[in-house]
């Protein structure tokens, strides 16, 4: 089953046709101890985004992260859909990009966890779970942080879900939260 | 059109890696010691072109703009073309790419091409922090994601797709780690690890041990390419470089197609191959990349050493060792010699040459080698960069 519903939207005389999520967005939760950077660091040892409008075209990823919501860019020439998010598509270089929600569940293909050598920020963070989410209904294989399992109970094929994060300093990034 | 020339690596020179108390610049003036030294007819002012592989010397040691300081450090003034070619873990080889390409065309006579890398840092830390931000640093890295959880995964897959076992990664490391007990110059020179010892280390990135990971590895290295007319008078018995290959094929992780099958490899491979008119059966002695363990084992694959699926049968019978099919990281490899990233690539080549020439230890001296392949890959299995050498003389 496809976890993309198609809709048509209007916007004054033109009206387009948008995928979105079946699946009810979740609202963002608070960061677990485990995830983030303790504190802010300088930006050349930050590994998380810049966010805002004055330093990315792509801002409103983390504004849908905010508000629960999963979302990536589409071609609207080629009807690719792409990760990370784009501003210009590879495939026929049309800067003609839409958003559109991504499904919010998927399964585990393939996970790791880091047990030592974590970079600055991290360090308090091993053991570190991640791996690569089979979205449903989706081609789209995403890398992405496990949250809520041990690495020993950790297999391939458990379902996850994407789950909006705020680090302390008010920026939002995602995990996923594997449900044994 | 101008018919383009024939070069040859004509010799070079490693300093010792490991754990070393000295800083970057002082690795590159050790690296023309050894240089000017293990090719005693190189005359300073012989040389018109340096390329330097170096990763990322702004992270590990706060300084850009290197290549005018390893020209300074090593005594070199070059008039032709002086710069740097970052390519993570391929920096070294694309120095020496570089370097051929810029003789083939005929814009210099007499190159050297330099590696150098400096990883331990008072805080490993933030050396972690540059290994993870040679990934997609706000998507991948920012996760999570360095280069143990990657080659991890891949491991999962390969043993879950083709059975390969967590005893066929150990072949690979206690092969490469036997092979650096006789290269004084490997980080691991005098550790011994056998069989039993690498499944008993710790867990790094399950299923990945610690013997299943290259090291973090102060280090740094220099060859010297020349122009065919002017090879006689550096050496007896040049590495000719006959074939080369390269691909890259996607950047964040989403975007690999397969974790276990990397046809980039496969791609440049036959490139290599092709333009230097032999396959892989041809090969007397392979330096592949084997950052980890389970990287050897699929690049035999990716290569054509064996077919897709069976790299941890190909180590375990033995095929990629001395008196197998080939010998595959004579020197020692990654896991043995330490991966100072952008001095790799150029111990590599220095192996080659040396293997040509006779003269290494005669516990990894490979038969009367003829043709050799180098290859690394960087980043994560994303860009794979391949060459092929034939002995002269």
């Amino acid at each position: 089953m496809s976890a993309f519903a198609e809709v048509t939207e209007r916007k004054g005389s033109r009206t387009r046709k948008r995928r979105v999520a079946m699946e009810p967005a979740r609202a963002p939760r608070a960061v677990e101890p485990s995830v983030s950077p303790r504190e802010r660091l300088p930006y050349l040892l930050d590994l998380y985004p810049l966010e805002s409008p004055t330093q990315t075209r792509l801002a409103p990823f983390f504004d849908a992260l905010r508000e629960g919501r999963f979302v990536t860019t589409r071609c609207r020439k080629d009807g690719k859909v792409l990760w990370p998010p784009r501003i210009v598509c590879p495939a026929c270089h049309s800067g003609e990009l839409e958003w559109v929600d991504l499904p919010t569940t998927g399964r585990i293909y393939a996970f790791s966890a880091l047990l030592a050598g974590a970079p600055i920020g991290q360090e308090a963070e091993l053991p570190l779970v991640v791996g690569l989410v089979e979205l449903d209904g989706s081609p789209l294989r995403l890398f992405g942080r496990f949250l809520g399992i041990d690495w020993r109970e950790c297999r391939i094929g458990l379902p996850v879900a994407f789950e909006a994060l705020t680090l302390p300093d008010g920026r939002a990034y995602f995990a996923f939260r594997v449900k044994p | 059109m101008s018919e383009t020339r024939e070069v040859a690596v004509v010799g070079g020179g490693l300093t010792k890696f490991g754990v070393r108390p000295l800083t970057w610049a002082e690795l590159a003036q050790e690296a023309g010691e050894v240089l000017f030294r293990s090719v005693p007819a190189l005359e300073a002012s012989a040389v018109d072109s340096l390329f330097v592989g170096a990763a990322e010397p702004e992270r590990f040691a706060f300084q850009s703009h290197v290549a005018p300081l390893v020209a300074e450090q090593m005594g070199l003034a070059p008039h032709r073309i002086v710069q740097r070619t970052e390519l993570a873990c391929a920096s070294g080889q694309s120095a020496i790419r570089s370097a051929y390409a810029a003789i083939r065309a005929g814009l210099s006579d007499v190159a050297v091409a330099v590696g150098v890398e400096k990883m331990n840092l008072p805080s490993m830390a933030e050396a972690n922090s540059a290994m993870a931000c040679v990934l997609d640093r706000p998507w991948d890295a920012a996760h999570g994601l360095t280069a143990p959880p990657f080659f991890a995964m891949v491991a999962q897959r390969h043993m879950l797709e083709h059975g390969t076992t967590e005893d066929q990664l150990a072949d690979v490391s206690e092969k490469n780690h036997r092979f650096a007990n006789s290269n004084p110059t490997a980080q691991f020179f005098d550790k011994r690890f056998d069989h039993e010892k690498l499944l008993r280390l710790p867990m790094v990135a399950p299923p990945l041990r610690l013997g299943d990971c290259s090291s973090m590895t102060d280090g740094a290295g220099a060859v010297v390419l020349v122009a065919e007319e002017l090879v006689k008078k550096y050496t007896d018995t040049p590495a000719w470089i006959r074939g080369t290959g390269q691909y890259a094929d996607f950047h964040n992780l989403a975007n690999m197609e397969s974790l276990t099958d990397w046809t980039g490899l496969t791609r440049a491979s036959r490139e290599a191959f092709r333009t230097a008119g032999v396959g892989p059966k041809d090969l007397d002695l392979a330096e592949l990349h084997d950052c980890f363990t389970i990287s050897e084992l699929i690049e035999y694959e990716a290569i054509g050493l064996c077919p897709k699926g069976q790299g941890g049968t190909f180590v375990a019978d033995g095929r990629s060792d001395l008196g197998g099919d080939l010998v595959v990281n004579p020197r020692g490899g990654l896991l043995g010699c330490g991966h100072p990233l952008g001095a790799t690539g150029i111990a590599q080549a220095v192996e080659v040459s040396q293997q040509f020439a006779h003269e290494v230890d005669a516990k990894r001296q490979v038969p009367d080698p003829e043709w050799a392949m180098v290859h690394n890959l960087s980043g994560s299995a994303n860009v794979h960069s391949v060459m092929i050498y034939q002995r002269g003389g």
